[in-house]
């Protein structure tokens, strides 16, 4: 990875007193130097890479703390390094992207839940829920409830986030409960500001070594007999000391409100979007006061009983807000209120929705719902009908209704407005991305050979789903793709296809997937994109990324250099692979022969084509620095460029169905006899030859031609070019 | 209960134009200020080039004078609760003001006029793109103010990226008690020549935001400008410079007996409409699309014409300036040209170009590719543009082949079809007249786009009652042009009674591998 973090770094040298201001990932990073943690470790994804994205980088002074980083192969060894905290007084850290990361993670995370931890365990996951989420919408919730981790929920305030992590720590080592400190999207890149403490010193760590192993202790084991007892463990002393711990140091915020007869339980998370709803309904201040009591849980598992009777008791009615399903709060208020024979009313899911983020809009139509209406009205889905209005403003005239009508009615006419629907504007390859023009010869080879089932996979490849190329039957999850074709293959008559980036490939693909199909014997055809990282997650490096002197030693930096590295090949021969070609990404009438082979093949075993192309990011981060470096020198650059003739160019648009690049777009037809626009390669183009390999391999019309522009050229060059422009231009017609 | 509420600023910008850096821009600007702001994102994969958006709210009272209270931010946009919604470009703008988020009675919307078309747009056969004016109509009706115009040329124009603009029209809008030269301290706060890029921009936009309203004009939407023909006076009036402009295409392509040629099938269409529309309700539309579409496949595209747009001076310079070559740098160009045995049989006279085209169906019978000549031609070469003017050169040899054949007897069955048309309904032949749309490009496109105006001819232009005829060649047409798999124009044939296009024979090889069973035998 060539993004620099180098601000980043600094902040997470802030001293006590000191402010900081940043994102509310860089905010948890530095609160995990606060408490102490020995060890971090994890695996990228949105949007929690940043947090490891920068303690990998900030190693030097990670060292000087004495805290090891590790970047994890995958979501599983991560949770697995959280072994460290059974035996020894290790505080450690790890993160990854929830629920596809804790999925990966769970069987390591039981196992180290049922033996319970010594020293503190934090799980940090980025929930990525709701809007901008790249993942199923399920709940990291139920991990917690069945493993029994405490999971932290803090409010989305960069204090209590950082206040939180260092409680998390105390409460795992308080009650032997790894904690999950789950963070939404929004919470992650929310910008803000807190006082820093000083980064705590370890008692044990790089620096400062133990000298023994602990001693050999069953109970440490996640093994039977003793799992037995740990389970009763679970319920009997760690549970009970959690809920302890959570009362009496104040995790869980209680709000005083006006309205004593109603009461709202929320799930720290969503306090702000609360907060709005309240204050679009007159019933909140700018600085949060509510007219309505709130119990904020920083700590959505364990509740404390205790706490929410007493919250609950002698209100007419509560209402829960807690997002996704199912609604694990509701239910053990609900049996703990009836246990109690407390005999409020209980609203949540009722009144709120079961799916999708609760966002303001969705949490005020609840709260309107939950509201008693005003007098004269009666009835109503919400608390006891006897009751007077809150406020003025709470009529159906009032402006909380005023306003959620005026929002449909406004969405409806600008819709009436609009003559067609609106395109969506999914994210995309980027411009110059080494797997466009793999898609464009999977296109044009399944034109040739007819459709194919193609088993896609998580990654930038997956951009291929959406237009122009729609393809992929199917995504079971990352590095899963060969496996998710194993029922298929055998019960259709063409061969089916695997697609696979190299992130995927090490995460699990080279086990779940070719280990398994050679195992078995399968026929099948793998596609593993080689661009060095694993790109959409924010290229990170791999095992298989090209090494320092590799890209050092390399005269044109612009040039890919994934073939510096051969892991993945060598792995698969060494595998057992016998049927393994290699194609540069951008030669797209080879890569189309070389699939119509893998297709059409007689040998009938596993077939790997791997499609070598570095990362456009990484390498356009390279060049940049590189040619502006030359220029200021006066040394010769060389520019590439692609240009459409507009008098040659058709106007049927069949190039940008076979490339999407975003640069090749369309402007005005400046002929005046034509209508269609026609094609245009826009400022941005990187000159990666897509456009020139497609017009070739496609056989599309010929007006794609290939500029370079010679800065800086050398003498000769310069007196060749004025002798040969001489003649050309003889030779022109106007 | 203090009524103050925050500020609150939605931004819209696609993945990497800087909407990450606006927003810390915006967090310092406020925290030198001294209030309270907060700013969040779902950057998530949006980064790749997908639209995304960043929320900003500021509280309007100093923070000293709050005492150590701090104001309860949301972390999303609230519809219909925003002060300010800013843009990067046209459709994204409108895409919030359809989820309802901008308020005509709160919120001030400044956009960019500029369009950065989405895929499905781009990739259409025919025009695709939304229609701007139609976008800036819903900009206008539901916002408290606007402000259009074209980001993307100021940031061009000042050497930067459109985030530097959007903060200066920020600023220029007076949304947040900060002071202009707040926002410049933390813009130009960067490194040598970005920062200063970024100021340039910034005080652009911020002069155009704050400046008086004349810019509020639209903003430039209305492009092409109608080319100075010369007057043929001769043809009615709305005719006139379409057929001009065809006169002129064919004197250009072939010469004067070809623009002859042209001349005499026009006038045969301006008959038969005079006939069916005596008063000239119509306008000439049939001759009109006629002149276009006409002159367009007469001038059809081959080595020929393409060596020729190639090869010219004017071409050289364009490519000079569209690939921004500076004084003293070299420009090299390569073309891509991939010409077959069609493009060489089309010069060729009907019986050499039959032998010759049936060695390549051989070819392909036997699991060949078909031949064809992958060049890449440098046209800044003495070689490269002797080959340009050699292939140009040999437009004497186009009306003796075989294409030239092929294609002048289908213009004339398109163009009795019309004139047919014309005289049972004018409708009718209108619409078959618009078919000429159908013809288009080279190699397979072209041809698929001849059997589809054929097959309309054919199936749908001789239907019952003219009216529906009309309405089914329409649909036909429209369907053509939907999709290049040619499945909604089965559909819409199917649909108007038609057959379905005959299934072309193509050459599919598999290998049938399951163990233990007898291989399959497809074809």
């Amino acid at each position: 990875m060539e993004v620099s973090f180098s601000k980043e770094i600094e902040s997470l040298r802030l001293g006590a007193g000191q402010a900081f201001h940043g994102e509310g990932i860089l905010a948890i990073t530095k609160a995990l130097l606060q408490s102490g943690v020995a060890y971090v470790g994890g695996y990228q994804g949105a949007p929690v890479s940043h947090l490891l994205d920068v303690m990998v980088q900030a190693r030097p002074y990670l060292d000087e703390l004495g805290v090891h980083v590790e970047a994890c192969a995958n979501e599983a060894s991560a949770a697995a390094m959280l072994g460290a905290s059974i035996h020894y007084p290790l505080r450690g850290a790890v993160t990854w992207k929830s629920i596809v990361g804790t999925n990966v993670a769970s069987d390591a995370l039981s196992n180290l839940s049922s033996p319970g931890v010594k020293g503190g365990a934090l799980i940090v996951v980025g929930e990525d829920y709701g809007e901008g989420a790249s993942v199923i919408q399920e709940r990291t919730h139920a991990f917690a409830l069945k493993s029994g981790m405490c999971l932290l929920d803090p409010r989305p305030h960069l204090p209590t986030m950082v206040r939180m992590v260092e409680e998390g720590f105390r409460l795992s080592e308080c009650s032997n409960m790894p904690a999950i400190l789950e963070l939404r999207i929004r919470a992650c890149h929310v910008r803000g500001s807190f006082v820093a403490g000083d980064n705590l010193a370890r008692p044990v760590s790089t620096r400062a070594l133990m000298a023994e192993p602990a001693g050999f202790d069953y109970m440490r084991l996640a093994h039977p007999p003793v799992t037995f007892r740990q389970e009763k463990l679970k319920g009997e002393e760690r549970i009970p000391a959690a809920r302890r711990y959570i009362a009496e140091h104040g995790l869980n915020e209680l709000m005083p409100g006006r309205r004593e007869d109603l009461g709202i339980i929320v799930q720290g998370g969503l306090h702000n979007a609360l907060i709005r709803a309240l204050q679009q309904l007159g019933l909140a201040d700018a600085f949060g006061e509510s007219e309505i009591p709130l119990l904020v849980l920083n700590v959505t598992y364990p509740l404390v009983p205790e706490q929410v009777a007493q919250f609950c008791v002698g209100k007419r009615a509560v209402l829960v807000v807690e997002e996704g399903q199912p609604e694990y709060i509701e239910q053990e208020i609900a049996t703990q209120l009836r246990r109690r024979d407390i005999q409020t009313r209980l609203h949540g899911k009722d009144l709120l929705p079961s799916g999708g983020e609760y966002t303001v809009e969705v949490l005020a139509q609840g709260l309107l719902a939950f509201l008693p209406p005003p007098p004269g009205e009666g009835g109503g889905g919400g608390a006891s009908a006897s009751a007077a209005p809150l406020t003025p403003t709470l009529s159906p005239e009032g402006r909380g209704s005023e306003w959620l009508a005026a929002l449909k009615e406004r969405r409806a006419a600008v819709a009436a407005q609009l003559s067609k629907p609106l395109p969506a504007r999914p994210p995309g390859f980027c411009i110059g991305c080494p797997e466009r023009p793999v898609f464009s010869a999977l296109k044009l080879a399944q034109q040739e050979m007819g459709p194919v089932h193609i088993a896609a996979d998580i990654g930038c490849h997956a951009f291929g789903t959406f237009e122009p190329f729609s393809m992929g039957h199917s995504i079971l999850g990352y590095g899963m793709s060969l496996a998710s074709r194993a029922g298929v293959s055998p019960m259709m008559q063409r061969r089916t296809l695997a697609i696979m980036g190299d992130g995927g490939f090490w995460h699990n693909g080279l086990l779940t997937g070719v280990q398994s199909a050679l195992f078995n014997g399968d026929d099948a055809v793998l596609l593993i994109f080689k661009n060095g990282y694993s790109s959409a997650t924010g290229t990170q490096e791999l095992i298989s990324t090209p090494a320092e002197p590799a890209r050092h030693a390399a005269p044109d930096k612009g040039a890919s250099l994934v073939h510096t590295n051969q892991t993945i090949e060598t792995t698969l021969r060494g595998l057992g692979v016998k049927w393994l070609r290699t194609v540069h990404s951008y030669d797209v009438a080879r890569m189309r022969a070389t699939l119509k082979d893998a297709f059409t093949s007689d040998f009938d075993g596993l077939k790997v084509i791997v499609a070598e192309g570095e990362c456009q990011l990484e390498r356009q981060r390279r060049i940049k620095p590189w040619i502006a470096g030359l220029l200021k020198k006066g040394e010769r650059v060389v520019r590439v460029k692609y240009g459409v003739d507009e008098d040659v160019c058709t106007g049927d648009h069949a190039c940008i169905r076979l490339s999407g690049c975003p640069t090749l777009t369309l402007k005005d037809n400046p002929d005046p006899l034509k209508v269609d626009p026609v094609a245009t390669v826009i400022d941005g183009c990187v000159g990666c030859g897509l456009c020139g390999e497609n017009a070739h391999a496609a056989t599309l019309c010929p007006s794609f031609y290939r500029a370079e522009v010679v800065q800086n050229p050398r003498w000769h060059e310069r007196l060749l070019a004025s002798v040969r422009g001489a003649v050309v231009r003889l030779l022109q017609p106007a | 209960m203090t009524a103050q509420a925050p500020i609150s600023l939605l931004v819209c910008a696609l993945g990497g134009e800087g909407g990450g850096v606006l927003s810390e821009w915006l967090m310092d600007v406020a925290r030198a200020a001294g209030y309270a702001a907060q700013s969040t994102s779902i950057p998530g994969v949006a980064q790749r080039t997908g639209a995304t958006t960043y929320y900003i709210e500021v509280f309007p009272v100093p923070l000293a004078q709050l005492g150590s209270r701090w104001p309860v931010f949301s972390l999303s946009p609230v519809p219909g609760a925003l002060d300010a919604l800013v843009s990067s470009e046209l459709l994204e703008t409108v895409r919030q003001v359809g989820n309802g988020m901008s308020s005509p009675e709160r919120t001030l919307v400044i956009s960019s006029s500029s369009r950065a078309l989405t895929t499905q747009e781009r990739m259409q056969m025919a025009d695709g793109r939304l229609d701007s004016a139609e976008l800036l109509r819903i900009v206008q009706g539901f916002s408290r103010e606007h402000h259009v115009y074209d980001m993307a040329a100021l940031a061009k124009e000042a050497g930067t990226v459109v985030s530097a603009v959007m903060l200066g029209a920020i600023a220029g809008s007076s949304l947040f008690p900060f002071r202009r030269e707040d926002y410049e301290k933390v813009v130009g706060a960067g490194d040598g020549a970005g920062a200063l890029a970024s100021l340039r921009g910034f005080a652009a936009a911020y002069e155009r935001v704050h400046a008086p309203r004349q810019w509020l004009r639209d903003a430039g939407l209305e492009a092409t400008a109608a080319p100075g023909a010369q007057e043929a006076t001769d043809w009615p009036a709305p005719v006139r410079q379409l057929a001009t402009l065809g006169v002129q295409r064919m004197l250009e392509y072939q010469g004067p007996e070809y623009a002859a040629l042209y001349t005499a099938r026009l006038r045969s269409v301006l008959a038969a409409e005079r006939q069916a529309d005596p008063a000239g309700r119509h306008d000439f539309a049939i001759t009109r699309e006629m002149a276009r579409w006409l002159a367009l496949w007469m001038a059809f595209d081959d080595i020929v014409r393409v060596a020729w747009l190639k090869g010219r001076a004017a071409r050289w310079q364009r490519v000079r300036r569209e690939v921004k070559a500076g004084e003293g740098d070299l420009l090299r160009v390569w073309d891509h040209f991939k010409p077959g045995v069609p493009e060489f049989a089309a010069l060729l006279p009907a019986a050499l170009a039959r032998r010759l085209t049936a060695w390549d169906r051989a070819r392909v019978a036997r699991g060949a590719a078909p031949w064809a000549l992958p060049l890449k031609v440098g046209t800044h070469s003495v070689f490269g543009m002797l080959s340009l003017r050699f292939l140009a050169g040999l437009k004497w040899l186009r009306p003796r082949g075989s294409r030239y054949a092929l294609e002048q007897a289908l213009i004339e069955r398109w163009l009795g079809g019309v004139l047919a048309a014309a005289q049972r309904d004018w409708r009718l032949g209108h619409e078959i007249a618009q078919c000429g749309r159908l013809i288009k490009g080279y190699g397979a496109t072209n041809e698929r786009g001849k059997d589809n105006l054929l097959h309309v001819l054919e199936h749908l232009a001789p239907r019952g009652e003219p009216a529906e005829a009309a309405a089914a060649v329409r649909a036909a047409r429209e369907a053509a042009l939907a999709d290049d798999a040619g499945k909604a124009l089965d559909a819409a044939l199917q649909q108007h009674g038609a057959p379905p296009r005959p299934v072309k024979a193509v050459p599919v090889r598999w290998v049938r591998r399951p163990r233990g069973l007898p291989a399959a035998k497809e074809s």
